[in-house]
């Protein structure tokens, strides 16, 4: 008889879903949260959503088996997604196997990077996809499962096994799921997906290995650049990935800032330059020990600073979350890069 | 009741089957990279110390990747698969 995990199609004894999770915990399908069965008819509801994407996939590192799309289906039942999520959830895989994505480094790296999902474009209020208030947390359906049916994918087929080949020291709770939308409407610049080429009306999913969101609390300021002062102490990180394996990083501005940064006639690249000046670390806040082993591994100071990412570019900007003086800034892993994946239907 | 595996995949087509060639340890000329994280070259300096007891070092090098969290370079492998017969990493950590 074949091994389970060699079958695509396992028949099992009828049982209930406690009993299922009890098995799928043996195979070490589970997350840790209650699963939903991939049945053959709920799979077959999911396949039926992606007809417009018949590319076929890559290998998946770090396991390097190509998937199927049933077995990417029976992970985003797993995780609760309804069927018309399911073609977010494949435009997120798809994302994170861009190769500059670094999809190996990023699972099996002891840093705690989860795979951020950004959602943009009109299928946000279709699905209902949280972009306003709480758009990082918990209550919406969408937000919660797509999130997590892509992290059940990087368990299950890409074989990311916490403690295994994901060697996370601390993990994350963004590893659980991570996604959320773009807050266009209070947007006063241009939509993110926009910025990266596509049309207002394409529908795209951005991912980026990332920690979670790290707050920007600014009460008090009430210029752009006194809320760009607060935003980039906050960023000016000497333990973050980015100061040494340079790479991307989001600062997803709340809508309240945003107008006031609008008001005071600043642009994505205005933005971008105080962000990219003001965020530098000071040699003073690094140790010794980690000026030598940059200065050994080519990521040496300019002057008496180290920058947080290769330049401004790496500072990606949008809007998200609803009323309130809060942003968040989300730096990466580093050695990887963002990706925007139009979603197929 | 049947359900679809989570976990199924197909091997990849293209995946190459590599013939490794006998290695001579006494002799052959050997790398010695480190992933460029902390303690990777001392553990390798280690290495190529406890070598030196029982064969000529002169053709055992250091070679490193810029990044820890990124794939080797073509370069850097095109260096090891036509220099070296063998390469030993250390994954500083």
């Amino acid at each position: 008889m074949k091994d389970i995990a060699d079958q695509e199609v396992i028949d099992l004894e009828d049982m209930d879903v406690e009993a299922f999770n009890e098995f799928a915990a043996k195979q070490g399908w589970s997350d840790g949260m209650p699963l939903y069965i991939p049945t053959e008819a709920k799979v077959a509801k999911f396949v039926e959503t992606v007809r417009g994407d018949n590319r076929p996939y890559p290998p998946v590192p770090p396991r390097q088996i190509v998937p199927t799309i049933q077995a990417l289906a029976a992970n985003a039942v797993m995780a609760g997604c309804k069927p018309e999520y399911f073609p977010v959830a494949t435009a997120a895989m798809r994302g994170v196997l861009d190769p500059d994505y670094n999809l190996h480094g990023t699972l099996a790296t002891t840093h705690s990077c989860a795979p951020m999902v950004m959602i943009s474009g009109p299928i946000r209020h279709e699905l209902n996809i949280n972009c306003g208030s709480n758009c990082f947390g918990q209550g919406w359906q969408a937000n919660a499962t797509i999130g997590r049916a892509l992290g059940l994918m990087l368990l299950n087929v890409a074989g990311a096994k916490p403690g295994e080949m994901d060697r996370s020291t601390q993990g994350n709770p963004a590893k659980y799921t991570f996604c959320f939308g773009e807050n266009e409407e209070e947007n006063p610049w241009t939509p993110y997906h926009v910025q990266r080429g596509f049309a207002p009306t394409d529908n795209v999913v951005t991912v980026m290995s990332g920690e979670g969101p790290h707050n920007l609390n600014d009460h008090g300021s009430t210029t752009g650049i006194g809320l760009l002062t607060t935003f980039a102490g906050g960023m000016s990180n000497p333990g973050s990935n980015t100061i040494y394996g340079k790479g991307p990083m989001f600062v997803i501005i709340g809508p309240e800032h945003a107008a006031t940064l609008k008001r005071d006639g600043f642009t994505l690249d205005t933005m971008r330059e105080e962000l990219w000046k003001r965020s530098r670390v000071h040699l003073s806040r690094v140790s010794a020990e980690n000026l030598d082993t940059y200065a050994t591994t080519g990521h040496k100071p300019d002057g008496d600073w180290l920058s947080i990412g290769r330049s401004p570019d790496d500072i990606h900007i949008t809007v998200a979350g609803g009323p309130g003086k809060h942003s968040a800034f989300i730096p990466s892993f580093g050695g990887t890069t963002v990706a925007s994946v139009r979603i197929a239907r | 009741m049947r359900i679809y595996n989570p976990s199924f995949g197909l091997s990849a087509a293209s995946a190459e089957k590599v013939t490794l060639k006998p290695v001579n340890w006494k002799t052959d000329a050997i790398a010695l990279i480190s992933n460029s994280k902390p303690n990777a070259r001392e553990l390798l300096m280690g290495v190529r110390e406890k070598l030196g007891a029982h064969r000529q070092v002169e053709n055992i090098k250091f070679l490193a990747k810029n990044s820890a969290s990124q794939p080797a370079p073509k370069d850097l492998l095109q260096e090891v698969a036509t220099n070296y017969k063998a390469a030993l990493l250390a994954l500083g950590d």
